[in-house]
């Protein structure tokens, strides 16, 4: 195709090209006469069709512009905020020379040195994120309150022996724990567990050797008084040396810390019976002042060291000074699953000055992802001579072995034997109904033999259940 | 005839040509050996450090641009590309590794950040969580040929080895999507689990927020894959030929992702909502231990028979014994925030991250030694050695 390349109407003359060849050609005066009107033509319809072409081309243009805008306004509208750069402080580990002067690398003659120092960075975050880091740190810096509270219900059937007084009655026991944590420090809490707790509980009618209802155990000073609110802990924890020795000063209650177990260690989400949440050889009757040391490595070994005060009426510590030492191990044996073995040693000091010492086993072990076996063993010194001994067993089952997946039940007994001869033989059942994240319904089963030296024996039969809450 | 323009124009092209090629080859290389380097992902200072594995010096490092905040970075096979997600600019970059220039970058969805390639290398997929969407882009013409739509906040993305086949876990939901990598299309859904039905008396629980799949893992042949949903507290392992759910794994609460052994024969998750680790034995698809861990685990290495447990905020690795299944302590990096690692091919050394000092921390898995290297980058987030088997992010 022919295009106008030059027009020079000065000099009659007009200049084609091809562009393919990069050839010219010129006319003459007298062909240029014809080719006026011609030329003309075609030069108007080239220039429309230039002029449409930018038009177009100035429309794509607005266009793919108006589409990156509303994708960047999208963007701003429903993420970004918009922000100065953000700034936060970072802790820095700097080198120091003997003139003062800062290098960023070790360097002979520098000394490590800890600062802190303002980063300023181009870090846009969402408004969520925003916000999420407020509420965080306002939070991390409040005290933390939690409540876990618990109704139970039980009816006590006798089965054997003279008639007793709890036969055919129900017990009811209202529990509120109150709980306060707060961050005082780095890598420094205080605890504190103010418990309430109003109604009744079979234990005290039946007079077994162990608590029926374990809500109540090591709260009681006289089983009548249950309408009450006690301060059950309040302490205060650091931990040091990487954080592989934990101190816990305070009000405490040495259960918590010894003589723990996986599946046998909870009232509020397991047994209910005291005989299957600790071990009674333990002789702890009630909380008190005292501290607990954990050394805990992570490598499967623990040892604990702990006192308290054993006796409230004590005038001084030395006269009720309860001590106690704990070693653990946990091991997966012959790849069946993981187990946890621990053995203890206490004394307790008595009326007389001197000073009674127990010991006892604790063990957990998994035989499958849902199935975990549970024993204790434990025998203590007694003033009359002769040893009080217990032991107990059983099984949880988890993991889909129940309605739901977060279902729990299992089966546990336990037998208590004085040394004058008392025994206590007792049998517990319990399935927990998870209904909700925080809110789980319990049944139980109970089946208690009471055989006292000296008197007829007796046995309940003590069904019941637990409505537990925690937020 | 020519004219002198045609002329001109001819010789300005090869000049431009001429000048071209001297500038490339003038270009310094900076990587000759992929292998030997480990990339680091710097959130805050918007780059992508590159450190010598032997020296531990950083080499160089490529600046994306202010508020690209890269979340995670990987590299082709065949070592040629490091590709990222800049989460805040909604951008792919494209990084030549071994003149450590920026090649390329490519628009994408909303807060790109966990992404793959194909075995083949052909295409890299980027995950749009926010866009609920992945982007395909072909690493040839270095533009994105498809966007997938449909996913619920994706985040991992795990092909088959063959390469036929992509899995996109869906942090919004609780399936996982197969895609069609020969057509880029979404295949169908795999619904790992459901809520337990008495869970409507707790619909808090569930509507509050979700917490469905991270991440889909693969068996090393291929054939299984095993996906942690959340909220439901279980691992369902997926038959990868049929792609159907072949049983579900009660684990611990709230696990984050599964995370494999590089013997294939355990997988283990962190369970961030009871602070424990699961151990699976893959070959009877059953727990095998339960162990204490600490809290908001973001990442399991694999080296010397131990595992290593990165718990982010307390600045704790907490190792285990994978032969006797057991915990065998704890390593403290100090009193960082420490994020996610990487394991040499030699399975003898991890490269973690730590945020809040703007180091990456080298640990011998044999001695547990540990060697601090600083100054990497503002807030480090992620780790990336080509051909590791823990190349993972959060």
């Amino acid at each position: 195709m022919l295009q106008v390349y030059k027009a020079d109407s000065g000099q009659n003359k007009f200049s084609f090209k091809k562009k393919a060849l990069g050839l010219y050609v010129q006319f003459v005066p007298l062909v240029c006469a014809l080719a006026v009107p011609f030329s003309a033509q075609v030069q108007a319809e080239e220039a429309t069709r230039e002029q449409l072409l930018q038009r177009i081309a100035q429309l794509e243009k607005q266009m793919a512009r108006m589409d990156r805008l509303e994708q960047r306004l999208n963007e701003l509208e429903t993420t970004a905020v918009l922000s100065d750069p953000e700034t936060y402080v970072s802790r820095v580990e700097v080198f120091v020379d003997e003139d003062g002067v800062e290098h960023a690398a070790e360097q002979p003659g520098t000394h490590s040195v800890v600062t802190y120092q303002r980063e300023r960075v181009y870090r846009r975050q969402t408004i969520n994120e925003k916000i999420d880091d407020a509420l965080s740190g306002e939070a991390a810096s409040r005290v933390q309150v939690g409540v876990d509270a618990a109704i139970t219900m039980q009816y006590a059937n006798q089965q054997d022996g003279s008639d007793g007084e709890a036969d055919g009655e129900f017990y009811q026991l209202a529990s509120t724990d109150l709980y306060f944590t707060a961050e005082i420090a780095k890598n420094t809490i205080f605890y504190a567990d103010i418990v309430g707790l109003s109604g009744t509980t079979p234990g005290s009618e039946i007079g077994g050797l162990t608590d029926i209802n374990g809500y109540t155990a090591r709260l009681r000073e006289n089983d009548n008084q249950l309408n009450d609110l006690s301060l059950r802990e309040a302490w205060l924890m650091t931990a040091l040396f990487d954080e592989q020795l934990a101190l816990t000063v305070g009000r405490i209650d040495l259960t918590s810390f010894f003589d723990s177990n996986a599946v046998a260690n909870d009232e509020t989400s397991q047994f209910l019976s005291d005989a299957l949440v600790n071990n009674p050889m333990l002789g702890l009757s009630e909380n008190g002042a005292g501290m607990a040391g954990v050394y805990d490595p992570k490598n499967g070994v623990t040892l604990k060291l702990g006192y308290q005060q054993s006796d409230s009426t004590a005038t001084n510590l030395s006269d009720s000074l309860f001590q106690m030492v704990e070693v653990g191990y946990q091991f997966n044996p012959f790849g069946t699953g993981v187990g946890n073995y621990r053995g203890w040693y206490r004394t307790n000091n008595n009326d007389d000055g001197g000073s009674l010492s127990a010991y006892g086993f604790s063990l957990d072990q998994k035989v499958s992802a849902g199935i975990t076996l549970f024993g204790r063993y434990g025998e203590a010194e007694t003033l009359s001579g002769d040893d009080d001994e217990f032991f107990s067993g059983g099984v949880q089952f988890s993991d889909g072995f129940g309605f739901n997946p977060s279902d729990v039940w299992g089966l546990g007994f336990a037998n208590t034997v004085l040394g004058n001869d008392d025994e206590e033989t007792l049998f517990e059942g319990y399935y927990t109904l998870s209904l909700a994240e925080r809110l789980a319904l319990s049944f139980h089963l109970t089946y208690v033999d009471e055989e006292p030296d000296g008197a007829d024996d007796f046995s309940y039969l003590v069904p019941g259940f637990r409505l537990q809450a925690s937020y | 005839m020519f004219s002198h323009k045609f002329i001109v124009r001819q010789l300005l092209a090869v000049c431009i040509g001429l000048l071209a090629t001297v500038g490339l080859s003038a270009q310094e290389i900076k990587i000759a050996d992929p292998a030997s380097v480990v990339v680091i992902v710097n959130r805050d200072s918007n780059d992508i450090s590159f450190m010598d594995i032997k020296s531990h010096k950083i080499i160089g490092s490529v600046f994306l641009g202010n508020n690209v905040n890269p979340h995670m970075a990987m590299m082709s096979s065949d070592g040629r590309w490091v590709v990222t997600g800049g989460t805040r600019a909604n951008k792919a970059y494209i990084i030549d590794v071994a003149t450590l220039t920026l090649k390329k970058e490519i628009a994408v969805g909303f807060a790109p950040e966990h992404l793959a390639f194909s075995p083949d290398g052909r295409y890299y997929y980027q995950g749009n969580p926010d866009d609920d969407s992945v982007s395909v882009i072909d690493m040839v013409s270095l533009t994105v040929i498809k966007t997938i739509r449909g996913f619920a906040e994706p985040l991992n993305i795990t092909f088959t080895p063959d390469g036929s086949k992509a899995y996109v876990a869906n942090y919004g939901s609780h399936w996982v999507g197969v895609v069609d990598v020969s057509r880029h299309e979404l295949l169908k859904k795999i619904h790992v689990g459901s809520a337990p039905a008495i869970a409507s008396i707790d619909p808090e629980r569930y509507l509050g927020g979700i917490k469905g799949v991270s991440n889909v893992s693969i068996s090393n042949d291929g054939r299984y894959l095993y996906a942690a949903d959340g909220d439901l507290g279980i691992v369902t392992v997926i038959d990868s030929r049929e792609d159907k759910v072949i049983k579900k794994i009660p684990v611990g609460a709230d696990p984050w992702r599964a995370f494999m052994s590089h013997d294939g024969r355990y997988a283990v998750t962190a369970n961030n909502g009871d602070e424990t680790i699961s151990i699976i034995d893959l070959q009877s698809a059953e727990v095998v231990a339960t162990l204490e861990s600490g809290p908001e685990m973001m990442g399991i290495n694999f080296a010397a028979d131990k595992a290593f447990v990165i718990s982010s905020t307390t600045g704790f690795l907490y190792v285990y014994d994978m032969k006797g299944l057991k915990s065998a302590g704890r390593i403290k990096i100090g009193e960082v925030q420490i994020e996610t690692s990487t394991t040499d091919t030699a399975d003898e050394k991890l490269y973690l991250a730590s945020s809040t000092d703007n180091s990456v921390y080298v640990i011998d898995a044999k001695t547990e030694k540990v060697e601090r290297v600083a100054n990497v980058g503002l807030y480090p987030w992620g780790t990336h050695i080509l051909d590791s088997k823990d190349n993972y992010c959060h």
